[in-house]
Parts: C-alpha cells; sequence; structure tokens
C-alpha cells in the first residue's frame, strides 16, 4: 500500500459483505485501504457485473460479482480493466500499480545498446510469484534509433515482435499485453506496416496455481522471444533468444483458494456468514 | 448477456481442480466457483468514465467514490466476499 499511497493512489474495494464484516476483515488482515459495503448488491448491479450464473436462490453466494478491477486516472476515466474468467486469478498489485501510472518511461540503459542491434531483457514485476496473484513478466526491448522491429500485424514474410513461453502446467498464461504500436512508411515504395520504436515492453501475466508446491521456493520460467529489426534500407534476419529465469516463489495470501498455509479464519467469520445466509433469507 | 458456465474438472485430493489447474473445495460451476466461460460482462469499458459509487463505507457511513477520490486516480477492486 505505501507504493500506492506514495504514488498519491486511492485503493477502493467492494463486496456485498456487512459493513461490521468489513471492519473485522480489515482489522484481522491489517488493510488500511478503503473497503466499501454493498449488502444489496446495487453498486454490482449498476456496473453489470453481477454474476448471474449463481441462481437467485442459492444462498448466499448470489449477490457476488464477476471479481475485477478499474483503474481510473484523476479526471475518472477508465484507463485499464483486470477482468478474467478464473476467480482464482487476481490482479497483482504490481499490476494495478503499473496500470496507475502509466507509460513505459524509457530508461538510462538504451544508451549502452550497442548501435545496429536489439537489446533484451526479462524480468517479473513484483519481488516473487505468489499462487493466484497474477504478476507480469515483462519483455523490454530497446531498439537503437534509425531502427524499428515489427509489431502486429507483420507484413507477410515478415515475424512480428513475440514471446511464447514453453509449457508449464504449474503457470496459468493470459495472452501477452502488447504496447501500442506506431504506423511506419517506407518513403520509397509508401508501404505502411506496424512497428515499434525505442524501449518498449511486452507482458506476460501469469500465475502460480495449485500444482505448484510452495516449499520449492523458486519456479524456473523458460521460453523464446522473437523478432525482426529492420532500418528503412534493410531487415535483419528474424532473431530468435531463448531465455530461462528463475523466479522466486511467496506464499499464497492467506484468504487464497485451497486454503493454503498462512490461511487464518477472521475470528468473527462464522457469525458473519450466518448473518450473510438469513440476509438472503435463505435456510443455509 | 448471460455467459456459459465454466464446468472442466477434475478430482484433485479432497477438492476440485478446474481447467487452470486452481484446486478448490467446490466443483467448478457450484456456488462461490461459478466461473464464466468465455465472454461475460465486465461493466463499463476503457476510456469511459467510472460510473460514480454510492455505498455505505466499513464505518457504517455513506460514502461517495468520486468526492472521496479528490481527483486522485484510483484503483477500484469488486471482490466476492471477506467473510468466506
Amino acid at each position: 500500500m505505501s507504493h500506492f499511497d506514495a504514488a498519491g493512489i486511492a485503493v477502493y474495494a467492494l463486496s456485498y459483505d456487512e459493513p461490521d464484516a468489513l471492519q473485522d476483515f480489515a482489522q484481522a488482515h491489517g488493510i488500511s485501504y478503503t473497503l466499501l459495503s454493498d449488502p444489496e448488491s446495487k453498486v454490482i448491479r449498476s456496473f453489470g457485473i453481477l454474476n448471474t450464473l449463481i441462481d437467485p436462490d442459492d444462498h448466499p453466494w448470489y449477490g457476488i460479482p464477476y471479481p475485477g478491477s478499474y483503474v481510473v486516472d484523476s479526471a475518472g476515466l477508465i484507463t485499464h480493466k483486470f477482468f478474467d474468467s478464473n476467480l482464482a486469478v487476481r490482479a497483482g498489485p504490481e499490476q494495478l500499480l503499473a496500470a496507475a501510472l502509466g507509460e513505459v518511461v524509457e530508461d538510462s540503459a538504451v544508451d549502452a545498446v550497442q548501435a545496429d542491434s536489439v537489446s533484451v531483457s526479462v524480468r517479473l514485476d513484483g519481488d516473487a510469484l505468489t499462487p493466484v496473484v497474477q504478476k507480469d513478466l515483462v519483455v523490454r526491448f530497446s531498439v537503437p534509433s534509425g531502427r524499428h522491429v515489427y509489431a502486429e500485424p507483420a507484413p507477410e514474410g515478415s515475424v512480428a515482435v513475440s514471446v511464447e513461453l514453453d509449457d508449464d502446467q504449474r503457470l496459468v498464461q493470459r495472452p501477452v499485453i502488447r504496447p501500442d504500436s506506431e504506423s511506419h512508411t517506407l518513403a520509397g515504395t509508401k508501404e505502411s506496416f506496424e512497428v515499434h520504436h525505442g524501449v518498449f515492453e511486452l507482458r506476460i501475466p501469469l500465475t502460480l496455481n495449485s500444482l505448484f508446491s510452495s516449499d520449492a521456493g523458486e519456479i524456473t520460467v523458460s521460453g523464446e522471444i522473437r523478432w525482426q529489426s529492420c532500418d528503412d534500407e534493410v531487415c535483419d534476419i528474424p532473431a530468435r533468444q531463448r531465455f530461462e529465469c528463475r523466479l522466486p516463489v511467496s506464499e499464497a495470501p492467506p484468504v487464497a483458494l485451497g486454503g493454503n498455509r498462512g490461511s487464518e479464519i477472521e475470528p468473527n467469520a462464522m457469525a458473519h456468514f450466518q448473518k450473510m445466509t438469513q440476509r438472503h433469507g435463505g435456510t443455509g | 448477456m448471460k455467459p456459459e458456465m465454466e464446468t472442466r474438472a477434475t478430482q484433485a485430493g479432497k477438492g476440485w481442480a478446474d481447467k487452470d489447474g486452481f484446486v478448490g473445495p467446490f466443483k467448478p460451476g457450484n456456488g462461490p466457483r461459478s466461473d464464466p466461460r468465455g465472454e461475460f460482462p465486465t461493466g463499463p469499458a476503457v476510456g469511459e468514465q467510472l460510473p460514480d459509487v454510492h455505498c455505505i463505507s466499513a464505518e457504517g457511513g455513506s460514502f461517495n467514490l468520486h468526492q472521496h477520490r479528490d481527483n486522485r486516480p484510483a484503483v477500484f477492486i469488486f471482490f466476492r466476499s471477506a467473510v468466506w
């Protein structure tokens, strides 16, 4: 939270729980962001995200949203959304922070790049991978000035920049997030295609599932990065670069699905649950 | 738009693993594990104004999002429950 506070970003989390349940939750888990109560799911309905797969008679589950988050700028315009069809895949704090802070900034490393080559680095945005919490594997490209790499869709016979991870049953991968590309027109032929210039990043959202044993402490993620770089005259042959990174793994959040180590039930949770069941007129 | 229910599952110990390998006590497609398959509604689009939110704060008072936000950028999260 201190990163959000330092950046002047307000954080809110809303659920259909009663205020007293939220207070107990905040106390039990040391939560400092603003928790909001929507016991009749009015806000959830007004956003159109009520989980309608749950039958209205299915107490107490009825009333929950499809979980997700919005990032807004200072004017209140939505700049990013994080919704996943799997309830166990949650946007991680680094993803939300990166979204709220905005675009990649050029860094000093660019100066160190050799004039005719593209440099590529791979890192995790965050200290460690954590089960259930989604984090981005970030592949950063530095393209020397005067050159470009093909974005998607690449022209016929050329290769667009891509990252493909090797299969790993323990990792849940979502589609690569690409930056906006720029249109590039060749002076001679007036031919136009999509490219990336300078410093840009591809982000691969990753989550660890229950097959991963957190006792291992780390996971090796490997894959292949492809790109093709050109100037206005000629293109290099497509490049392939294998990579392998050992990423540290930290424990699952305490209330994660599956009751991992560190699970702790807030002392009044049972009473809150009973009340919630009655609130909806159900018999449990 | 009513999405399809995601029900793909394999038994895993005392629980059930969903299609992504997450294990839970309920079988996917039941109660709190009612996940959509494919397209599902995710509310207002990127580029739109986030609707104002009027609800109750954890302290029990009335709450108004855009007033509270006071021109700060913000992250607004919808989660399922703090109780279960």
